[in-house]
């Protein structure tokens, strides 16, 4: 899960990508993103998202497994996490029904690479989720790659290594 | 490998011919009984050949109450081998799965082979002459069978054979494997969804009554899309599949099998299906070859069916859209639910890719379709503790059945009848001495 902060060329994690008040403004970026997804502020996190080409993909059974020849939890282009959005706004979605209490905090977070206005980041959450009496706790590490514009941090795409992806799993009714 | 304590239980008396008593989804000590009267005395399903191909492949799998080993041995048969080592009694195979010629407990190094003989003790000068390797095997499961790569497992030595067990359920086995053209299907290991939810094993199975209501959501959204040909609820955009004017039916077996037949439902969308295939040159070929393999009419219902027998073997298999499901019960409130992918043997790379896509729609813990399945599962299990008025009512379309040459019975696709075959089976195996 976190080979690639292991693995990270030395720049990244002696000199640092980048200078301290920009890896601030990143952290605090990602903050929000998750308190959005805390929220269910469905919304307002699909507009953190820009360009036609973004995945959202959260791999199943090992955090590489290929998705031409694998499955995964999800694996959404645009067109996907529209449906997807659809789906966890609908109050038919009884998954869904009543949303789950969630509060998470992000750690960890190292800027692996960077590209001109885009950015490679690493990060991890612990998730606490409670619905209908059953508290569960969900870890992960993501990567993922940003752009930065004049009105901030904008989501390329993200991949979420969740730590039981090959265990027996209960819904994952929340944004992760 | 069953210890049937008798119970002075009348199990009998909780499953009328439409209803059921809610202790059998709730009551711990029928959990019990269920793994010994069951688990441990009907067929299961084990696995899929394509997951140990080779000589020294294995799987860890589990068949009711005990941890089992699936190898492949060097003659090419597979082996279920008890997972206990025959000296203190540790698990032997502690990896998922992998290849391995030998297994060696790390308690004090007693080590089997594929065939699980016993062919290494750690100093064997410390046992007098009439100690036997022979007689210190790994246990082999006494009843396998397999059905066109499908293997399955009985724990009891004697019972109803294999082909009975079956029944005239290989028809709708054929229907997912000959959706390959080359007639030959795989999972692949470590391909799988890994889901549980907090209800009865007895919940999951077929029913045609529910999607309507409990898959609401993502009727509504595919009812935005243009076809939804190959989804997991059929091509919505044609038919309503789950409609009692619709040529669905729902199919019980003896046994316990239980199907949602939609062949006659769906062999008029052929044309439909083709034509979407048509519009990839994997699509093209793929048709073609079916074509050339299965003859024109054959492989025009093939094609309409899109490989899902949508067929439940009781107690712990279902096929159902492109996956292959097993069901393991953990106790009476919890369930693991495994779903393998099935892959296409014979095709080119983007009709598998488009199955993998499709799955991902509707099955897995984030997914449209199976989670609400999973959610009203567990509303269920909450509501059933109350049970004063305790019968679950299994009674809908008991009217309208009817039987047909095979001996199945069948009524509209909302109907219980698949409940019901489940049920009586249940009983039948409950009550049996």
């Amino acid at each position: 899960m976190a080979k690639q902060i292991v693995n990270a060329a030395p720049a990244a994690l002696v000199g640092g990508i980048m200078d301290i008040e920009t890896q601030l403004r990143l952290e605090r970026f990602l903050a929000y993103e998750a308190a959005l997804m805390d929220e269910h502020e469905y919304d307002r996190w699909m507009a953190l998202w820009s360009g036609d080409d973004i995945l959202y993909w959260v791999p199943c059974n090992d955090d590489d497994q290929d998705p031409s020849t694998g499955i995964a939890i999800i694996y959404d282009n645009r067109a996907n996490l529209s449906e997807r959005m659809m789906r966890l706004k609908d109050k038919t979605a009884h998954a869904y029904r009543p949303q789950a209490k969630l509060v998470r905090t992000i750690s960890g977070v190292v800027p692996l690479r960077s590209e001109g206005d885009e950015l490679e980041v690493a990060s991890s959450f612990v998730l606490g989720e409670i619905r209908v009496g059953v508290q569960n706790i969900w870890f992960g590490k993501c990567v993922y790659r940003l752009q930065s514009t004049p009105e901030g941090f904008r989501i390329r795409s993200k991949k979420v290594m969740l730590l039981n992806n090959d265990e027996a799993m209960p819904n994952l009714t929340f944004l992760v | 490998m069953t210890t049937l304590i008798a119970s002075s239980r009348d199990y009998g008396a909780l499953v009328k011919e439409d209803r059921v008593h809610s202790s059998i989804f709730t009551d711990e000590q029928i959990f019990q009984d269920e793994m010994e009267r069951i688990f441990h005395r009907t067929w299961l399903f084990a696995l899929h050949e394509s997951e140990i191909p080779k000589f020294g492949d294995f799987k860890r799998i589990q068949l009711g109450r005990f941890p089992v080993i699936a190898t492949r041995d060097e003659n090419g048969e597979v082996q279920l081998l008890i997972n206990r080592c025959r000296h203190r009694g540790a698990q032997v195979c502690e990896a998922p799965r992998g290849n391995a010629k030998r297994f060696q407990c790390w308690y004090h190094g007693w080590t089997y082979d594929t065939k699980g003989n016993l062919v290494g003790v750690t100093g064997p000068e410390a046992y007098d002459k009439n100690f036997s390797s022979e007689q210190h095997a790994l246990p082999k499961v006494p009843r396998v069978g397999s059905y066109r790569g499908f293997v399955f497992a009985s724990l009891a030595e004697e019972g109803m054979s294999f082909d009975d067990y079956l029944g005239s359920t290989k028809q709708f086995f054929d229907i997912m494997i000959d959706s390959s053209p080359v007639g030959e299907i795989e999972i692949k290991p470590g391909v799988v969804n890994k889901t549980m939810y907090r209800g009865n094993w007895k919940q999951i199975g077929m029913d045609g009554y529910h999607p309507h209501y409990v898959h609401m959501s993502v009727f509504k959204i595919f009812s935005k899309r243009e076809s939804t040909i190959g989804s997991a609820v059929g091509a919505l955009h044609l038919e309503d599949p789950f409609a009692d004017v619709s040529q669905s039916r729902t199919r019980g077996f003896a046994n316990g099998h239980a199907c949602l037949d939609f062949r006659e439902q769906r062999r008029s969308h052929a044309a439909m299906a083709i034509d979407d295939l048509q519009r990839s040159e994997d699509g093209r070929q793929y048709v073609a070859d079916m074509v050339a393999n299965y003859g024109q009419e054959h492989a025009e219902e093939l094609l309409a069916w899109h490989g899902d027998p949508h067929l439940g073997l009781f107690p712990n298999l279902q096929l159902i859209h492109d996956h292959v499901r097993v069901v393991i019960p953990i106790s009476p409130g919890e369930t693991e639910v495994l779903m393998y992918p099935v892959f296409l043997k014979g095709v080119g790379p983007s009709i598998n890719e488009k199955r993998l896509r499709a799955h991902e729609a509707f099955y897995g813990p984030a997914a449209a379709g199976s989670p609400d399945d999973a959610e009203i599962f567990e509303r269920t299990q909450r509501g059933l503790l109350a049970d004063s008025e305790p019968w679950v009512l299994l009674a809908r379309g008991l009217n309208r059945e009817q039987v047909d040459e095979d001996g199945s019975v069948t009524a509209c696709i909302s109907d219980e009848t698949t409940q019901r075959a489940q049920m009586q089976e249940w009983k039948r195996l409950m009550t049996a001495r």
